[in-house]
């Protein structure tokens, strides 16, 4: 009993200490975030490339994914709303569901199976490597060169690539309604506009933005936890992974709770 | 020794160049990435203009070709002119060479530093090598003074 007791309470400890020490790494992120002094030229290549490996070096495979699973929503929802007789229904479906609610998720997902894991495994084997140790030795301060602009470039590239997998969803779905429903371009476009909120665009990138900033520095800082063992490297990023996991959900519970609540 | 170069660094922070193995490249930079990055970040030098300025340094050297490879392609004396350049480019530089032979293992080593040393005199203003007296002998072509 004393040992189960000791478990839990052992569980809870290394919890609490494992969210004290990320609420710690966001504040300090945040505060650089909007700091003149952080921006040189040297952080400005490091998100230049990191935009580039983030954003456009994923993009065949993401239009691909986004035309896939376009079709097969548009097709599912589509003919199950027609068949229920509910096609008033159809925007409010598209811009309440697949815009703001399906795009951000499977952006996110894709992004944090790519970048997450990848920006995880640099910094722990640049850790494992002592190149830390060269930067700070230099007076480089690696919240500056290394972090920021992966974190901005992570929140940019969010938001472009949630835009964009919404946009080719709806231009997918004007094709299939065409099909089932027979609509033409004007009286979908007509139906999509009456059915967007304002609000809900700006809750739809804020989350997006959001989904960014974690995915990002939730890796980074699983990173940072390795040691100088090579092998703690595949450690920290199996913990990176599963902390990004846990708090694309609880961003999804959040942003849901806002939005409905 | 590990104690007297910590002590050493921490008492010039800010104008030390270390040339050291345990300041390795950053191995997902190119050559001349790492050389710019100092002063890319310390004086906001554009990229265009702080890899002209490294092309130009790596010539000195001859090593214009491997301005785009990374650590692991390079040979021991490219590595070592590479961290040598590094280190030239803090400002007013204080050069700290942490047992140069360390990186530099070819059997003309002691001659490759008096030769990569001369070629980046311009750039430094004070250099201080820390290594063992067992190896005093093979700086022979420098003008060393023992501690």
């Amino acid at each position: 009993m004393i040992s189960v007791i000791e478990t839990v309470g052992r569980s809870a400890l290394n919890s609490s200490r494992s969210f004290r020490q990320t609420a710690t790494f966001t504040a300090r992120i945040l505060l650089r975030l909007f700091a003149l002094r952080t921006y040189n030229s040297a952080s400005r290549t490091v998100f230049i490339n990191q935009f580039y490996f983030t954003a456009v070096q994923i993009l065949p495979l993401f239009l691909i994914v986004a035309v896939i699973f376009g079709s097969l929503v548009n097709g599912m929802a589509f003919q199950a709303i027609k068949d229920l007789g509910l096609s008033d229904y159809l925007g409010r479906l598209l811009m309440g569901f697949v815009v703001t609610e399906v795009s951000p998720f499977v952006t996110v997902l894709l992004i944090a199976l790519r970048s997450s894991s990848a920006i995880n495994a640099e910094i722990a084997v640049m850790k494992v490597n002592h190149e830390l140790y060269t930067l700070e030795s230099f007076g480089i301060d690696t919240l500056d060169y290394l972090f920021v602009p992966r974190i901005l470039s992570g929140m940019l590239t969010m938001v472009f690539l949630s835009s964009l997998f919404a946009l080719v969803v709806l231009a997918v779905g004007l094709l299939v309604s065409s099909v089932i429903f027979g609509t033409g371009v004007d009286a979908y476009l007509d139906t999509l506009l009456r059915s967007a909120s304002v609000l809900d665009m700006i809750l739809v990138l804020l989350k997006s933005a959001t989904f960014g900033f974690f995915i990002t520095l939730i890796p980074i800082g699983q990173g940072l936890n390795a040691s100088e063992d090579l092998t703690s490297v595949p450690v920290a990023v199996l913990n990176g992974m599963v902390k990004v996991f846990l708090a694309i959900v609880i961003i999804e519970v959040l942003s849901s709770v806002v939005r409905f609540i | 020794m590990q104690q007297g170069l910590g002590e050493f660094i921490a008492a010039h922070r800010g104008r030390v160049g270390l040339v050291s193995l345990t300041a390795p490249l950053i191995s997902n930079l190119s050559v001349w990435g790492n050389i710019a990055l100092v002063p890319q970040y310390h004086q906001n030098k554009p990229e265009r203009e702080a890899r002209a300025e490294t092309l130009g340094l790596l010539g000195r050297f001859g090593m214009e070709q491997v301005a785009e490879r990374r650590n692991a392609g390079l040979t021991a004396e490219e590595r070592f002119c590479t961290m040598l350049l590094r280190a030239a480019m803090v400002a007013n530089a204080v050069l700290v060479l942490d047992r140069p032979f360390s990186i530099l293992t070819t059997v003309r080593a002691g001659h490759s530093l008096a030769d990569a040393l001369r070629k980046v005199d311009d750039l430094i203003a004070e250099t201080h090598i820390f290594d063992y007296s067992w190896e005093t002998e093979r700086y022979g072509g420098l003008d060393v003074a023992a501690d």
